[in-house]
Parts: C-alpha cells; sequence; structure tokens
C-alpha cells in the first residue's frame, strides 16, 4: 500500500540550526524513532535498519539511504530509502524535505514535508487498518526528536545560547546533535506504545474542528 | 406393528415424510460439541503441516533458505516446489483445464501464495519453522486490475503458458487472456439494438468475495505403506471427484484410495476445489508413511483458497417505448486470478452466466465473457449459488430496475410486463435453457399485496417531499430464476466425469433402512431430509432411517453438494432407488397376500388388497419376508442402488421485496422489512427450508452491504482478517419474512428443485435495488457494493443529501 504525506510542521527553532540537523543523514536517522544508521557507504549513501511493529505484524527492515539531492541554498534535501525484512515485508520511501522560516516568527521555522512511502507484504496486508494513523504518530514523533535535536545546537545566528542546559559547552552541544534527546526517544517503532496517543488523537479529533 | 384401526393421517404423520418440518438430526451433536470435523481427526504418529507463504504478489524466487528451519526442535522436513518435481507434483490440474502451482515454481503468482511447506512433529514447531524459511524474492510489476492485465505491454503472468495460443475453452488473444465464451445469437441481439426505441447501458462491477465458512479448510492424509493404501480426511463437497483427481496424480489406485468428508463446518464453494495444502499433506504422508494433519487459519483460508465473483459487467438492454424488453447483450471482463481454477462443468467457462435473461421474455440476447489472469488468488467458485448465476441474476435485475428508471415506469410494473407467462412454460431461453416451470406473477402479486406496495411508494413520495427527513427511504424489488442441479450429462461434466449423483437404499430385516449417497452434507440437513423422502416413498419411519454420506468406500460415486443439486439431482436419485424397493416390496406383498400385484394399492406404509382394509402388509412384514423367506424367484434381501442422470435442470424462482431507510447524517442503511418468496417446488422440510433461507439472506446481506477484498497496487490483500472481512453475526442481521408458492418441477421424480442458494441469489440485488432506489429522485441509477456506511454516505455527499 501507498501512503503520501504533504505535511507543515511548524519547529520552534529557527531555519539555521534545523537545517544543520536536517542535512546531516546520521542527525536525521537519530530523529526517527526505532532507526539506526549501521554504516556509511559513501557520502551520499548509507546502510541502515529501522525496527517496527504495527498491529500483529514486526519487522526489522535492513536497507539503503540516498540522498538525492542536497540543496543548502533553497534548504532542501531529498533522500530516498528501500529496506526489506526477512519475514517477507518490504518498504520504500521517497521524501523531499523544505525548510521555511516561519511566516508569524522569523525565530521559528517550518518543516514541509512530502513523502511517499510504499509498503509491500506482511506489514500492509496486516497492519493497513493503522497503517496511516501509525505512520502520523510516528513523523510525530519524528519532528519532536528533530526540533529538539535542532534547539540543541547553539544558536549561530542570533549569538545567543540555545534555552538548553547543554547549550554553553560547545563539546555537550555537539553530542546532544548527535544523540539528541535520547532518554524520550522509543526503541523501536511500536504499536502498542502507539496506542494511547492514537487513542488520545481520535478523542481530539470528535472534539476537534471538522472540515 | 400399525393397528388397523390407526387413523390414515396418524400412520402419515408417524412417518414424518416429505412436507414435515421435523427437527433436524444433526443438531443433537452439533449443539452438544459432539461433531466430528477434520480437526476433531487425532491419528497415531499424526504430524503437522504449515505452509510458508509468498509476502507478495509477483516475484521470482531466487533462493529458499531451509537450513534455520531445519534446525527447529521438531522440524522434520521442509519441502519445495524442487523436492515435488520428481513426482511431477509441483503443478496440479485445475477444474477449468488450467494448471495451478502447488508450491511455487521458481515465481509467485499471488500475495500468500504456497511457496514451501514444513512437516513437524506439533503444530507450534510448525508453525516456528515457516517463521524461519527465508526466501528470496525478486520482485516484479504486479497486475492488479483485469483490464490492466489485457493491456498489450502488461507483464506476463503466466511464462509457463508462453506460446500457446490456445487453452482449454479456445484461442488465448493476449498472454494474459485465458478464454472468450460467448452465448445467445450475437446478430439478432445486434439488429433488437439497432432498431430499439429505448436503450439503457450500465457498467456494474460484482466485486471479488469469499464464501467464508465457519470451518477453514484442511486434512489429515494417512498413507499406510505395508497395504499401499491412502485414507484421506479432508473438507470436501466432493469427495469421490477428489479421489479420482487424487489417484490420477498419485497413481495409486481408486480402490486403495478413501476419501472422506467428516462433518463439515459450512462450504459454499469454498470447499470444492483441490488446494495445494490437500495436496503437500497427501504427497508427505506418502514419503514419511505417517498421518499428516494441515488446517489452515482464517488468514490463510481468506487470502489463498477459493474467491467467488470479481466480474466486471458491461450491461445493455433495448426496450421498446412502453417497457417490452426487446435485446439483451452482456460482456464480462471475469479477473480469474493467476490460474484459472474456476469450479463449474467443464464446457462451462463462465458456468451458467448465460441464465442472464432471467425471468423475462427477452427475444434476443447474447453474452460473452472474458476471462483473464492477474495477480490475485485462483477460484472463481460459486458462493452459495449455481455456478455464476448470482453475478447472471444481478446483471438482469439491475438493468431492468434502469431501465423502468429511464422510462418513469414503475419496477414491479416493468417486470410484470417482462415476465415468461405461465402458460409460456416449458419455456425455451434465448441462451437454450429450457426452463421447467413457473408462475411468475402470482408470485409477484403475493409479495406487492404482503408488503402493501402501493402504501410504501406513497410513504416514500413524502418522506422525498419533506427536505427535513432524517432518512431516506428505497424499496428494493428483484425477480429472480435459478438454474440449479447441474447437471444432465451430456452438458456437465467435472473432469471427464457426468453430473449424474446416486443413492444406494438398503432395508435392513426388521424394517429400519440404510441411505448413502453420492453427495455431502455441509449443514444443509441431509441426513433429515433424504430420510423423509425415502419416509414417503417407502412407509419407513424417517426416525429409523439412517443417511450416510462423504466416505468414498462406503458410498456410491457422486459428484458432490454445491450449485444446489443435491436435492434436484441427489433427492431424485433417492426417490427412484426407492421405487426400484417399492416395486420388488410389491411383488413380495402379492406373494404374501395371495392375489395379484395389480390388486393391490400403496397406502401410506403399506400394500393393501383392494377395497379390503384388514387384508395389508405394511413395509416392515414385507422387509422381514424379504430376508426370511422371498417368494420362489425372487432374490432375498430388499436394497437399490439408482444413479439419476437428470434430464434437464431445474429452475426455482423467488421474488424478493426490500424496504430500507438511510440514515441522511451517517449512511448507515437499515433494513426495514425484507419480503423473501420462493418457490422451490415440492417442499420436503419446510423448517429446513425456511432455515436455508434464513442463512442465504444472511450472505447475502453480508455480500451486499459489506464484504469485499480490497488489493492495494502492489498486489496486497488487504481485507483477510475478520476485522475486515464482513460476517454478519446476530447482531447485524435483519428480521427475515419468509414466503412460498409451490410449482412442482415436471421433470424431477418428486417434483423438487433445491432452494439453498435462492435467498442467496436473490437478495443481494435486492438489497442493491434498495439502497440506490433511494437516490432514485436524483436521477442515480447505479452504484457498486458493498453498500457499507461510509460508501452510502459518500453518495450522499454527492448528491447533497447528506445531513
Amino acid at each position: 500500500m501507498e501512503i503520501k504525506f504533504d505535511k507543515l510542521y511548524p519547529l520552534n527553532v529557527d531555519r539555521a540550526r534545523a537545517w544543520q540537523v536536517m542535512r546531516d543523514v546520521r542527525a536525521v536517522a537519530s530523529c526517527m524513532p526505532g532507526a539506526e544508521i549501521t554504516q556509511e557507504i559513501s557520502p551520499t549513501s548509507y546502510q541502515g535498519t529501522v525496527k517496527a511493529k504495527v498491529g500483529p505484524a514486526l519487522a526489522q527492515f535492513a536497507g539503503i539511504v540516498d540522498v538525492i539531492g542536497l540543496d543548502d541554498a533553497n534548504f532542501t534535501v531529498s533522500y530516498r530509502g528501500k529496506g526489506s525484512d526477512k519475514g517477507g515485508s518490504s518498504a520504500a520511501m521517497e521524501l523531499k524535505a523544505v525548510l521555511m522560516v516561519a511566516a508569524d516568527n522569523p525565530a521559528h521555522s517550518v518543516l514541509k514535508g512530502e513523502a511517499t512511502v510504499t509498503v509491500n507484504g506482511k506489514f500492509a496486508q496486516f497492519g493497513a487498518r493503522i497503517m496511516v494513523p501509525v505512520a502520523e504518530m510516528i513523523v510525530g514523533q519524528f519532528v519532536d526528536n528533530f526540533a529538539a535535536a535542532a534547539a540543541a545546537l547553539p544558536d549561530v545566528s542570533a549569538g545567543k545560547t540555545a534555552p538548553n542546559q547543554a547549550a554553553t559547552d560547545p563539546d555537550q552541544a555537539a553530542s546532544a546533535a548527535k544523540e539528541p534527546n535520547k532518554p524520550n526517544k522509543p526503541k523501536e517503532l511500536n504499536g502498542l506504545s502507539l496506542v494511547w496517543q492514537l487513542i488520545k488523537h481520535w478523542i481530539a479529533g470528535l472534539f476537534g474542528t471538522r472540515r | 406393528m400399525d393397528t388397523h384401526d390407526s387413523s390414515l393421517a396418524e400412520r402419515k404423520a408417524g412417518l414424518a415424510g416429505m412436507g414435515d418440518s421435523r427437527l433436524r438430526k444433526e443438531d443433537a451433536r452439533f449443539i452438544q460439541g459432539k461433531g466430528n470435523y477434520v480437526d476433531d481427526i487425532k491419528m497415531p504418529g499424526m504430524v503437522h503441516m504449515d505452509i510458508v507463504r509468498s509476502p507478495v504478489a509477483h516475484a521470482r524466487i531466487k533462493k529458499i533458505h531451509k537450513e534455520a528451519a531445519l534446525k527447529i526442535p521438531g522440524v522434520l522436513a521442509v519441502l519445495t516446489a524442487d523436492d515435488l518435481k520428481p513426482f511431477k507434483l509441483h503443478w496440479m490440474p485445475t477444474l477449468a483445464g488450467d494448471v495451478a502451482a502447488v508450491l511455487a515454481d521458481e515465481k509467485v503468482h499471488f500475495q500468500m501464495q504456497e511457496v514451501a511447506v514444513v512437516i513437524a512433529t506439533d503444530r507450534y514447531a510448525a508453525a516456528d519453522g515457516v517463521e524461519a524459511v527465508q526466501v528470496d524474492y525478486e520482485e516484479l510489476p504486479v497486475v492488479i486490475d483485469p483490464f490492466d492485465a489485457l493491456k498489450p505491454n502488461a507483464p506476463v503472468l503466466r511464462e509457463d503458458l508462453a506460446g500457446k495460443t490456445s487453452g482449454a475453452h479456445g484461442a488465448r488473444e493476449h498472454h494474459n487472456h485465458i478464454f472468450t465464451w460467448n452465448a445467445g445469437d450475437k446478430e439478432a441481439a445486434d439488429a433488437a439494438f439497432a432498431k430499439a426505441e429505448i436503450k439503457v447501458r450500465e457498467n456494474i462491477l460484482y466485486p471479488r468475495v469469499h464464501p467464508c465458512p465457519l470451518e477453514t479448510c484442511g486434512c489429515v492424509a494417512s498413507f499406510d505403506k505395508i497395504k499401499g493404501e491412502l485414507t484421506t480426511y479432508m473438507t470436501s463437497q466432493a469427495p469421490h471427484v477428489v479421489r479420482t483427481v487424487v489417484s490420477l496424480l498419485s497413481g495409486i489406485a481408486e480402490s486403495k484410495i478413501r476419501i472422506v468428508s467428516p462433518d463439515i463446518g459450512g462450504g459454499f464453494g469454498n470447499k470444492v476445489g483441490v488446494y495445494p495444502g490437500y495436496v503437500c499433506a497427501i504427497a508427505a504422508s506418502i514419503v514419511l508413511g505417517i498421518p499428516v494433519k494441515w488446517v489452515e487459519d482464517r488468514i490463510e483460508n481468506i487470502s489463498s483458497t477459493a474467491f467467488a465473483r470479481d466480474y466486471h459487467m458491461d450491461g445493455e438492454l433495448a426496450a421498446t417505448k412502453d417497457g417490452k424488453i426487446t435485446g439483451l447483450r452482456v460482456n464480462v471482463v471475469a479477473d480469474h486470478g493467476a490460474f484459472d481454477a474456476c469450479a463449474d462443468p467443464t464446457k462451462y467457462p463462465a458456468g451458467m452466466f448465460h441464465i442472464c435473461s432471467g425471468s423475462y421474455d427477452i427475444p434476443a440476447a447474447f453474452c460473452s465473457v472474458k476471462g483473464v489472469y492477474t495477480n490475485k488468488a485462483p477460484g472463481g467458485v460459486a458462493y452459495r449459488c449455481s455456478f455464476r448465476v448470482t453475478e447472471a441474476v444481478y446483471i438482469i435485475e439491475r438493468l431492468v430496475d434502469i431501465l423502468a428508471q429511464k422510462l418513469g415506469m414503475d419496477k414491479a410494473e416493468i417486470r410484470a410486463k417482462n415476465f415468461i407467462k405461465k402458460e409460456q412454460f416449458p419455456y425455451h431461453s434465448p441462451f437454450g435453457f429450457e426452463y421447467d416451470s413457473g408462475d411468475y406473477h402470482t408470485a409477484l402479486n403475493k409479495v406487492m399485496a404482503a408488503m402493501d406496495y402501493k402504501a410504501l411508494r406513497a410513504e416514500q413520495a413524502a418522506k422525498r417531499a419533506d427536505p427535513n427527513s432524517p432518512s431516506l427511504m428505497g424499496i428494493g424489488l428483484v425477480s429472480f430464476t435459478e438454474v440449479v442441479g447441474a447437471g444432465p450429462s451430456k452438458m456437465c461434466d467435472i473432469l471427464g466425469v457426468g453430473m449424474f449423483d446416486s443413492c444406494e437404499i438398503r432395508i435392513h430385516p426388521t424394517g429400519s433402512a440404510i441411505a448413502r449417497m453420492g453427495t455431502i452434507t455441509q449443514g444443509q440437513g441431509h441426513q433429515t431430509t433424504y430420510a423423509q423422502i425415502i419416509a414417503t416413498e417407502l412407509g419407513i419411519p424417517s426416525e429409523v432411517i439412517q443417511v450416510e454420506e462423504g466416505d468414498t468406500s462406503t458410498a456410491p460415486y457422486g459428484l458432490g453438494t454445491y450449485g444446489s443439486r443435491s436435492t434436484p439431482v441427489a433427492g431424485a436419485a433417492i426417490a427412484l432407488a426407492a421405487r426400484k424397493i417399492h416395486a420388488k416390496a410389491k411383488k413380495i406383498a402379492a406373494h404374501m397376500l395371495e392375489v395379484n400385484e395389480g390388486d393391490l394399492d400403496w397406502e401410506v406404509d403399506r400394500f393393501k388388497v383392494k377395497g379390503q382394509d384388514s387384508k395389508f402388509k405394511t413395509m416392515k412384514d414385507i422387509a422381514w419376508q424379504a430376508y426370511h423367506q422371498p417368494p420362489a424367484g425372487i432374490e432375498p434381501g430388499l436394497e437399490a442402488v439408482h444413479y439419476y442422470d437428470p434430464p434437464n435442470f431445474t429452475y426455482p424462482f423467488g421474488i424478493y421485496m426490500c424496504v430500507v431507510d438511510i440514515d441522511r447524517g451517517t449512511g448507515e442503511t437499515k433494513i426495514r422489512r425484507f419480503y423473501a418468496l420462493d418457490d422451490c417446488g415440492t417442499r420436503i422440510n419446510p423448517m429446513i427450508i425456511e432455515g436455508q433461507i434464513h442463512g442465504g439472506l444472511t450472505e447475502g446481506y453480508a455480500v451486499a452491504m459489506g464484504q469485499q477484498m480490497p488489493f492495494d497496487a502492489q498486489g496486497n490483500l488487504l481485507g483477510n482478517t475478520l476485522m475486515d472481512y464482513f460476517l454478519p453475526t446476530a447482531v447485524e442481521t435483519p428480521h427475515w419474512e419468509t414466503d412460498h408458492t409451490v410449482t412442482p418441477s415436471p421433470h424431477h421424480p418428486i417434483g423438487a428443485k433445491g432452494v439453498a442458494e435462492s435467498p442467496h441469489v436473490g437478495s443481494i440485488p435486492t438489497f442493491t435495488s434498495a439502497v440506490v432506489d433511494a437516490f432514485a429522485h436524483k436521477g442515480v441509477t447505479h452504484f457498486n457494493m458493498p453498500h457499507s456506511s461510509y460508501r452510502v454516505w459518500k453518495e450522499l455527499k454527492k448528491h447533497g443529501l447528506a445531513l
């Protein structure tokens, strides 16, 4: 099954710092729940793994992520990933991310993410009914981790320190960027751990504004 | 012994024969959990089999890694196509003249296709073994849509058929094309359309659905290496045919093969075919010399065993301005999945789809069905219907509704105008069927009166006039004719075996009896109803008549139970076997009473001398005489066998009406009333008929309102669990009202036509007719099933009717 994303995610961090994280595949991967870069094949190609559990389907995808476009001038990056798991699930993703300055606050930025994810095999068969909400949750967690990682970097543009206890020490900032927000990061995309979040969102949706 | 003064009526009632609503004999064991299903069978030394299935829909198999699985404690063997090759068992013939992979040979063609099997000492080890088998796949482009499959540059699905320009049903015009089958008179139909005053046309999809019986498929295969005998307990609707197939495939003599269908938890066409799981379990047992059990789970059942329907139909009607139908044309693209495994009589690759002229006297008609390969599971069985009759009834009933709408005529009026009239029977349809009997007008009038149709229409008009009405009201009407009881062997065969059926009756010395049949009950209640036929024919209480089926070592050869054929074919075999016994009994009675046979009259349970009520011999007396001291020149014993080859099909019919209320806020469709009038000819057990109708209506409701098998573009089946696949329970099931008329079949020995499938065939278009009718005032003529709340709500939205 194919899931398409085209969404704007406001970030409480300026564009320059966000871009520093965004252009680094390892940093991006470390913001992704359950994902890990295991080997650098070339500066634009990496091997990695993603552990995920959707409903009854558990998968450990192993595959390759390629950076297919990196445009510093336009704050745009494109990744292509493809992986499969021993149990017969496979997934492919094309992601284009653009960082924009928030219209209402120049100190904030907006992440515009466009992604096409194709999931195949057991994962699609058994996870289909909750795939979209789970994917949305995962992306939500990613964006939170991403913003935290960016905020942990020293704010060079404004010359003031980030509101983070580690930010005054450049070494600590660098390590925070490598392992951003680690204690809160789920080890894998665990469907069960997402259930409560899903229910919360569903209830919020019931009472929230509708189109 | 009965006393002379027993009243006739009491004696008759005591038999519980035809017409008696006797309780089902089967239920005593079922309601106590004492049934004997395949999964209940445990044999000494039995091992278990589980199946490795493809996670992808189309791929080349690069390598299968067995090593890890073989290390798991308890795992005995892992078999792949390469292991079956030396036995030539890696492919098997299908019922439709194609071949199907037993285990994927170099390529997988659909998701969940069987790739390897794991044999282990217990079920858990087998499942662990399946998890441990790793298969390297090279994914190939997937074809899900049958129209895409026929495009010139479509991927080649069946590489094994490369270069084959003709198949079992004629020329193949494309690498994914299976057959094109035509019926009727194209020229006459085209001429009717050329001069038609009114024409209507609609593209109608009958989606892919699955029969989903409560019990999934499975078997226990046990090969005795010493005796060279194979016994297999199997969920089969046609055990004798399976025995023949197993013999042909394995080379074991049919006399050394015993196939037993024990209690079966529903079939609905799903258990007609031979599946790879059976073949692998049998092969494994032959190799290992120990019993091997395989029982699939629900997901495997829905994903890989035979589906039904998947007909993309383009239908047209030609008519005069005043609503007389003059012509019918139907073109179908049929999605058969990866292998053509339709279960149809050999000569009819689209089954009895050409019954699509329905209950109407249409002078010119033509239909054409094109079978196509796609990356989906094979199948195409008759899901609680005679072969493709459901599709046929759906298309004609939808088209007649659409024509009525176009003409501004009432649904009931246009039907009455075009019905075949009572005096036209036997009626020859434009497709060559000879309808045996029917009285459609009487049935329609009865239903309209019972439902107060006029009042319903008035209520609907009032609702439509009120913009604040919270619901939409729809009225559905269908008049269907089925063709069942396949069938005359001059027309119908399965793998070359004529579609007759059989019965063997033995009357024991003390007057009880046993009947053995070539059919097999899966919930129809044969043990109850067959005994009733014998009770009436021979005057023996049905209570002392045992009915046995399903064991090929004891039962006479028969083609099994599907397509509503048990009563029309086997029911006739029973009556005629009983009549052979009756004739012999009469000779014995004449001898006992010292009169000529011509001086005897048959009365309920006895032969009596004409005009002398006190001079008689009951069947019980005669049975004793037959074993004790048969008259000179008469063989001892009292038994008979009959193989019945029906002269024609039977044509049950019915009129169904349904009233729905659709919530304009949610799209939820409530069935307010559903009235089903069935005419199945002579009624053997009215209670069982009513139960059959309730069951069929409920399954029809499931199909119309919720069942579907959605595939994504990569060929993933997104609805193969009961979380997604709609199986109605008592909670969802509406209240059913049933009624009947009786128009016996003139060519059937007891006039019975068969009933189990009518309610399924007839109700599905009735639901669509009702739901669409709710939107008719907005000019809506059709939308496809299933009519789930969400889909109906989208229609409401589309037409500005949603609240």
